[in-house]
């Protein structure tokens, strides 16, 4: 049979509808449940943000439309600065982080395409921190960036002076840790996402193009890089997303200081969250990023279905 | 500049020997076939020669080059594979200018070279499409087409007919055998298909089990095979081959077959041939090369079991499941049914060692 | 008991007309043989017959019923694949069985059809092995066996054999020939290579673009095939079609007719230092030898018996037998006569 005489299945009369049919009303009381629980919070925190409801008021959130102030919440969070600071330096954070981590990634993969002695060892060594529990490994790196701390004696080897840096308490260098930790964290994910997409690429064209004259390099950006499209635009996509929502490392080694030197918007909604209890005001901030984020996975899924 | 020479080539894959000391000189702009059954080497060889394993033992050299360590981008060699390894996120255009693109070729050269082969291979109208989703037939034109335009000095091919339609492949053989002819290029070819070998091959190189088995022109090893396994693996059907003891009759030397009856005495060249052999010997004749018997005319007696007409040919299946006889006749040729009585031409019988399978060649 | 009929059948898949208003009638038992290029409607046939799909026009019909409307599980008709299909973790008598199980035939029956079926396959002694255990050929009958097992009206292959190496080829044709007399069934065969149309079929049918151009048995196709597209499909190497006033070989007149056809076979080529035409290429292939021949301005092949000495350049005479001669009209039907 050759290639061409093949007819999709697609072609294939289906079998009766029923099937599908009864599947749909079975799993009902399933989708309503899934349903309740992903659209009830929704509904609730649209209606929140359009009040000025805190806790303190007395009343319980059904009768927040006592304190109705229907958009307010979303014009006053235009103009709150603290929040666009800390927009800004989250989205600094994920150009920077992503990516490194990216490239990192991708780097590690290229050395796990073939077989070495001690491939699973290694392996299992370089996907361990994905595994650490986020806020352990905020507490891990709050340790190592200690002035007295590890990381300090290791820059100690290569200076004549004894390092004594105050990571944690410095404006810039606390931003530094914070990007060090996350990167340490989440490369492994990278380096499992483009390693799956590497190993994709079929051998015969690699080896092909090595007999037309093609050098890696040459190799690696025709062939490897173009085939992978697809992936890569899916690694980067989920690592942005969650970038963005940065928090539980970050808070338990800085808390989002010194000051609000490493103050995140996770941190941000946090603190007015916690602190100063005007929820409606968090409830606004929350959706807005919501429709935000979902705006970006949307274009993303677009480019994928290219 | 452009000969092969593989000296003492093993190849080994961990337990398994791929390449038992294989020796083999091509020389410049030949079509050489490396023939033989699926796992006999054929590839393995043909991947030494490009670079893209190195050999256990043993050296490859181009000309007087030793090119045993030279990585594969680097031999100045056309490969193109069984599955044609098409680039299917390109054009076709960026497919045949690939390599022109890599080795850093002036625009103007690659895109004068790029037209020239496409026109050579009627691939014009198609430049810009898309390599995916392309028939079989036309990939594997722009397979061919993506390595020729290098002009390498040496072509390898590795069963690049085998995924091609059966009409489609006669065509495209005369196409490969005039692209070779043009370019003067000296073309290593791997095929199973011994028919293909023998039409477009210079010399062919049969191969089983990793061991070279004979290296001549087609009519070289159609004609004197040097074991049982080439008689056999050479022409559509393979030589008819039969243990038995040489016996002394009337008429001459000739070999008792068991239940097949004895052969009809042999020629004297064959018969002195014979005479060296150790013991049994193994009986063979082509099943083009027999005549129906006139009545007193000893022969072979057989029972006709199934007749296959393939156009020209006539194939007669004879024989019993345990010996069986192929012949082969102009089709139109009367036959009588039931018991032939078959007569191989005595100059075409040839005699094997029973023991070794090799030749006894006459002297 | 089972025969198969397509009358006036028509099938579209979009835009693309894959089976063209085509009728025929398979005999009981018959190996008859769906052949021609790719693209050509053969594999639509098969599945239009197996009932994956349904017919746009025209009636399928199996032993005088009609079916169009039948799935494929109540029609009777056994598919073999390509692949086989072998369950590989069932013993070869599982695998067989496996149809009738299903259907919960009782266990007396199913061990009288399975014995039934591997004696006809001579696999009675394999039965116990698993897939895996067993041989390219063995593996094959098996797969015939879990076919015929069911007693269908008929069984059908798609290009079962074209993924074997050349010389397995050979001897796997000869086999599906042996077995299917001995299974008695029909069996409809499609494949794209001419030899092997030729070797194993009763009677094949010749499809060009979802069309059937001619049905007969090979012999009749080969030697009147009804169009210059027949007679070209069929032989190699392929018959030489010259126009009818190219001066190559002295032929009768014949009215109406465009093209000349002469099979390779036919020609006879006599060295003739007078002559025009010159030998291009020369072809050894043992049994047979293969010219090239360049005469007034055409390009002919001429297949000679054994190893003539022709060398490239030398010229050449070239006759044929008028009875071999072959008459296309300007539309490619072939004149009788």
């Amino acid at each position: 049979m050759t290639i061409a005489e093949v007819q999709p299945l697609s072609k294939l009369k289906p079998a009766r509808d029923d099937g599908a049919r009864l599947g749909f009303r079975l799993t009902l009381p399933a989708q309503l449940l899934v349903l309740f629980i992903a659209v009830f919070p929704l509904l609730m925190q649209l209606y929140i943000s359009l009040t000025d409801w805190s806790p303190l008021s007395g009343a319980s959130w059904p009768q927040a439309w006592q304190f109705w102030n229907s958009f307010a919440n979303y014009s006053d969070l235009i103009s709150d600065n603290r929040l666009w600071s800390a927009l800004g330096r989250t989205l600094f954070i994920i150009a920077i982080c992503v990516p490194i981590e990216f490239l990192l990634g991708l780097g590690l993969a290229t050395l796990f395409v073939d077989d070495f002695p001690g491939k699973r060892v290694a392996y299992s060594i370089l996907i361990a921190p994905m595994m650490v529990v986020p806020a352990v490994a905020g507490y891990m790196f709050f340790m190592l960036f200690q002035s007295g701390g590890p990381v300090n004696d290791i820059l100690s080897w290569f200076t004549p002076d004894p390092v004594a840096i105050a990571w944690l308490s410095d404006r810039h260098l606390a931003l530094v840790a914070v990007m060090v930790t996350d990167i340490w964290q989440w490369t492994p994910l990278m380096f499992l996402i483009l390693l799956a997409g590497l190993v994709g690429v079929p051998s015969d064209q690699l080896k092909a193009a090595a007999l037309l004259g093609a050098s890696p390099w040459q190799r690696f950006r025709t062939i490897v890089i173009p085939r992978m499209k697809t992936i890569i635009i899916i690694a980067l996509a989920i690592r942005v997303i969650e970038c963005f929502k940065i928090f539980d490392t970050l808070f338990i080694m800085t808390g989002g200081g010194p000051g609000v030197a490493t103050e995140t918007i996770s941190v941000y909604i946090y603190k007015v969250t916690t602190n100063d209890l005007i929820w409606g005001y968090v409830a606004a901030i929350a959706l807005a990023i919501l429709i935000v984020l979902s705006i970006g996975a949307v274009w993303a899924m677009k480019r994928l279905a290219r | 500049m452009s000969a092969i020479k593989l000296e003492h080539l093993v190849k080994r894959f961990g337990a398994f020997t791929a390449l038992k000391t294989m020796d083999l000189s091509i020389t410049d702009g030949e079509f050489m076939a490396l023939l033989g059954p699926s796992g006999c080497g054929k590839s393995t060889t043909m991947n030494i020669i490009a670079g893209m394993e190195t050999p256990t033992e043993g050296r490859i050299l181009f000309g007087d080059r030793d090119m045993t360590g030279v990585p594969m981008g680097r031999r100045g060699v056309g490969f193109v594979f069984q599955n044609f390894a098409i680039f299917t996120h390109m054009t076709v255009r960026r497919n045949l200018d690939y390599g022109l693109r890599m080795t850093g070729r002036p625009t103007a050269e690659i895109a004068r070279r790029t037209n020239a082969m496409a026109e050579l291979l009627g691939l014009t109208a198609l430049l810009d499409r898309p390599a995916q989703g392309l028939s079989v037939n036309i990939l594997q034109r722009l397979a061919i087409g993506r390595s020729a335009v290098m002009e390498p000095a040496i072509f390898l091919l590795d069963e690049p007919l085998s995924n091609v339609d059966a009409a489609f492949r006669a065509v495209m053989r005369t196409e490969l055998k005039s692209l070779q002819r043009q370019f003067r290029q000296t073309m290593v070819y791997v095929t199973h298909d011994q028919l293909e070998a023998m039409t477009m091959a210079d010399r062919i190189a049969v191969m089983d089990h990793g061991v070279l088995q004979q290296v001549g022109t087609p009519l070289e090893v159609y004609n004197t095979p040097a074991n049982t396994f080439v008689a056999r693996f050479i022409g559509s059907p393979g030589m008819n081959l039969f243990t038995g003891k040489l016996t002394q009759t009337d008429a001459g030397l000739a070999v008792d077959l068991g239940p097949l009856g004895i052969s009809p005495p042999l020629a004297p060249a064959t018969a002195s041939a014979a005479k060296r052999a150790n013991g049994d010997v193994v009986y063979g004749f082509r099943p083009e090369e027999v005549t129906l018997a006139q009545p007193g005319e000893p022969a072979l007696a057989l029972p006709l079991n199934l007749t296959e007409r393939i156009g020209a040919r006539t194939i007669l299946h004879l024989g019993t499941p345990q010996a069986e006889v192929r012949a082969v006749f102009q089709s139109g040729t009367a036959i009588p049914a039931g018991i032939l009585r078959l007569a191989p031409a005595p100059a075409a019988v040839r005699l094997f060692d029973a023991g070794s399978g090799a030749a006894l060649q006459v002297a | 008991m089972a025969e198969i009929a397509f009358r006036n059948v028509s099938k579209r898949f979009g835009s693309t007309q894959a089976v063209n208003n085509a009728s025929f009638t398979i005999a009981d038992n018959e190996f008859f043989c769906l052949f021609g290029p790719p693209l050509s409607g053969k594999s639509t046939v098969l599945r239009l017959i197996l009932g994956l799909d349904t017919p746009d026009e025209g009636e399928v019909l199996i032993d005088g019923q009609v079916v169009n409307h039948i799935g494929p599980a109540a029609r009777n008709i056994a598919m073999v694949f390509q692949n086989l299909a072998l369950f590989p973790h069932m013993t070869a008598e599982h695998n067989i069985r496996f149809p009738l199980v299903e259907r919960r035939e009782p266990e007396a029956r199913i061990r009288a059809r399975v014995a039934d079926a591997a004696a006809k396959l001579h696999i009675a002694h394999i039965l116990h092995k698993h897939p895996g255990q067993l041989s390219g050929g063995e593996r094959q009958r098996v797969a015939i066996a879990r076919a015929l097992v069911r007693d269908p009206a008929a069984y059908l292959m798609d290009d079962p054999i074209s993924a074997l190496d050349a010389r397995l080829r050979e001897e796997a044709r000869v086999e599906l020939k042996r077995m299917q007399r001995e299974a008695g069934r029909t069996l409809v065969y499609v494949t794209h290579d001419q030899e092997e149309a030729m070797s194993v079929a009763d009677r094949m049918a010749i499809l060009e673009l979802g069309a059937i151009r001619q049905i007969g048995t090979p012999d009749a196709l080969y030697d009147h095939p009804g169009s210059a597209y027949v007679a070209r499909l069929l032989g190699a190497p392929v018959m030489n079609i010259l126009p009818v006033g190219a001066n190559v070989i002295t032929a009768p007149k014949r009215p109406g007719a465009a093209h000349l056809g002469l099979r390779p076979e036919d020609l006879t080529v006599t060295p003739d230092p007078a002559a025009t035409a010159t030998v291009t290429g020369v072809e050894p292939l043992g049994g047979y030898t293969v010219l090239t021949i360049a005469a007034g301005g055409e390009v002919l092949r001429a297949m000679l018996r054994g190893q003539p000495a022709f060398a490239t350049g030398t010229p050449v005479s070239l006759s044929a037998a008028p009875a071999r001669l072959h008459f296309f009209g300007p539309d490619g039907t072939r004149l009788a006569g």
